[in-house]
């Protein structure tokens, strides 16, 4: 959107406007339950624009915002962001401190007036490994987990730091402990769903990836490989994501659904079972049948043609290749 | 005026979903559970809108004392907007196929192997880089569909195995979800073997082994010579499945006091998983019409580059060579 039309009066009460009649419309369709948003490009964007890295990040929040606005104006229960992954650790350590700081800020923002999450009703859950975060970052994690406790109009799940081998890994340290002290304790998937941090959301629905890198890196890898996920890529950066965009892949999404029942779009998957049935048939299938292996286009005619056979056999009935199948063509008529 | 009628049979066909069922009234207040693609999709618009304006009538007259009656009216208003959006998007989604489908055709026209290794490595060539581990996502498709069956998906990994060995890739791993092809295996090696003389010569035919890591099976051409492609052919139950053994088998250990929980790192987890499984793949490529990862093992796709085309089911070389060009240029940098 060009910069000149935000500063006309009554933009903004414009732009929610349309959001609530988007959510709406959108409302009375499919709409996915928990999204996972996975925020990449804010340092390309920086670097592309000219700005600093801090600036980059900070543009990227105020994205996060009002992607995240629309998203629970649609009805969305859940999002998940990718807010700093245990890799990140690795930048350099400037880096690593503005990112703290600039959560810090934020989180410290969302405690002291959290316009968003009053006006939405939002409820801030703090998923990851919060061990290897300083104990001053953690306090406010903590404290902003606390004030918005009794939200319940939705949830936005932070994930900070996060990676999803080390969230599979906590999963099985769960149920092998628990296994230790619980007798005869059944582990299947669900158990695995059920230990996960994040087990109390519904399963993924989307996952949106944005800067058009095809890859997961490391994002909710076990929640998200399911046919009934679907994952869209997008090439925009993460500054540039525009609710606009965001409305536009969820009502594909939507007619995915709505269409042809999977989130995904159609599938070309076919079923072995089919297979194997039909290669039984076969081996039990008398001689008559066998012309019609693979098609059955019209079973009328089989009949007509077991009766053709069986008046030619009266008429050559000395024939012995003929009168074996007509004597079972004349069983499967009795039997029919 | 029976266009919907006309796109629903359309996109009826590539679902596979039969389209005369008994219309039955809407959900109001979706809760987002897995449902079957919507009745109403393959239903003239008229027809539609009539049994729209029904169902508002008959639920007037139902109305719950927590509804006020414009919300209906609102309801209905918005719902049939909706149903309008997806309309046109369904025409437009047609004409979006149709230019895909030509766009795919003109592609297998310009890169065409023709049963030759030399082509093959001229187009590697001029990469810089090419995957060590590729993995590919094929479908069963039902024996009526055309390269389908058993027949088809043999022929599909023969032609894969002998781009992977022409373009010097070291390790292919098959996904198929349901595990069909293991029961076929001798015939697999067999086609392997003879789809490779028809593009190497009888004189030197590279050396081919077969692993089922799920089986602990391995089929070996040529034990004496040099190994050129190692083929894993891989399936849903080497995904959540495997992951869920582990654990059972840590737990088991952990009851019995062989294994501490403290022990239990991503590393030790990974290092299994390797050997139950494989390594993770530098590139998936997903010959689906759509990003549709069908259960693939959630561990190994870490830092996975996805490559599919939109509306493709058919295993092409345009496809694989494309999918080895994006790889190609992709950059990866963990966590920086």
């Amino acid at each position: 959107m060009s910069q000149w039309m935000t500063t006309f009066p009554g933009y903004a009460w414009l732009l929610s406007t349309v959001k609530k009649i988007f959510g709406n419309i959108i409302k009375t369709g499919p709409v996915p339950r928990h999204i996972g948003l996975i925020m990449d490009g804010n340092r390309r964007y920086a670097r592309a624009h000219n700005i600093e890295l801090k600036e980059g990040h900070n543009m990227g929040f105020e994205s996060m915002a009002s992607i995240l606005e629309i998203l629970y104006e649609c009805g969305v229960e859940q999002a998940t962001v990718y807010a700093f992954s245990i890799e990140n650790f690795k930048r350099s350590s400037y880096e690593v401190k503005w990112l703290m700081d600039l959560a810090k800020q934020k989180f410290q923002q969302i405690t002291q007036h959290g316009e968003l999450c009053e006006q939405y009703g939002v409820q801030i859950r703090i998923l990851g490994n919060t061990s290897l975060l300083q104990p001053d970052v953690l306090k406010l994690l903590r404290q902003a987990e606390d004030i918005t406790k009794n939200n319940k109009r939705a949830i936005l799940n932070v994930c900070f730091p996060y990676t999803s081998r080390d969230e599979m890994t906590t999963a099985i340290k769960g149920i092998v402990k628990k296994s230790t002290e619980v007798d005869d304790f059944i582990i299947d998937e669900s158990t695995i769903d059920k230990f996960l941090y994040t087990k109390d959301a519904p399963p993924l629905d989307l996952l949106i990836r944005t800067s058009g890198t095809y890859r997961l890196s490391d994002f909710l890898l076990w929640q998200s490989v399911s046919s009934q996920c679907s994952i869209v890529v997008i090439e925009t950066l993460w500054p540039q994501f525009n609710p606009y965009e965001m409305s536009k892949i969820l009502i594909n999404w939507s007619f995915n659904k709505y269409w042809y029942g999977n989130s995904n779009g159609y599938t070309v998957r076919g079923n072995p079972d089919n297979l194997r049935l039909s290669n039984d048939e076969d081996l039990e299938d008398d001689e008559p049948n066998a012309f019609t292996t693979s098609y059955n286009r019209n079973p009328i005619v089989e009949d007509e043609d077991s009766f053709d056979r069986d008046s030619d056999s009266d008429r050559v009935i000395d024939n012995e290749n003929d009168t074996v199948p007509s004597e079972e063509s004349s069983i499967n008529i009795k039997t029919a | 005026m029976t266009t919907v009628k006309v796109n629903g049979h359309t996109w009826s066909t590539h679902s596979g979903k039969s389209k005369d069922k008994v219309v039955e009234a809407p959900v109001i207040h979706n809760e987002g559970k897995l449902e079957p693609p919507n009745k109403y999709r393959s239903l003239n618009v008229f027809t539609v809108f009539y049994m729209l304006i029904n169902n508002f009538l008959r639920s007037i007259k139902i109305l719950d004392k927590n509804q006020t009656i414009t919300e209906l009216i609102l309801y209905y208003i918005n719902h049939s907007i909706l149903l309008m959006v997806f309309f046109i998007m369904s025409i437009y989604k047609n004409f979006l196929w149709i230019y895909r489908k030509i766009v795919l055709k003109s592609l297998n026209v310009t890169y065409y192997p023709n049963k030759s290794p030399h082509i093959i490595r001229d187009d590697v060539n001029k990469l810089n880089k090419i995957p060590k581990r590729l993995s590919c996502i094929l479908n069963f498709k039902d024996e009526d569909d055309e390269n389908g069956g058993i027949d088809g998906l043999i022929f599909d990994i023969s032609e894969l195995v002998a781009w992977s060995v022409s373009a010097g890739i070291a390790e292919l791993n098959i996904y198929e979800y349901n595990g069909i092809i293991n029961t076929y295996n001798g015939e697999l090696n067999r086609y392997i073997n003879k789809n490779l003389k028809n593009y190497f010569g009888t004189e030197y035919i590279p050396n081919i082994t077969i692993k089922i890591p799920h089986v602990g099976q391995i089929m070996v051409n040529d034990a004496s010579k040099p190994v050129d492609l190692t083929v894993n052919l891989l399936s849903a139950i080497d995904g959540k499945p495997t992951i869920v053994e582990l654990t059972k088998t840590m737990s088991e250990l952990a009851v019995n006091k062989e294994l501490k929980i403290e022990d239990i790192t991503i590393d030790l987890i990974n290092e299994e998983l390797i050997e139950l499984v494989g390594n993770e793949p530098d590139l998936l490529i997903i010959f689906n019409p759509n990003l549709d990862l069908q259960d693939y093992p959630p561990w190994h796709i870490r830092l996975t580059e996805f490559y599919w085309e939109y509306d493709n089911k058919d295993v092409t070389y345009a496809v694989f060579i494309r999918a080895l060009q994006n790889y190609a240029k992709s950059k990866v940098n963990v966590g920086k």
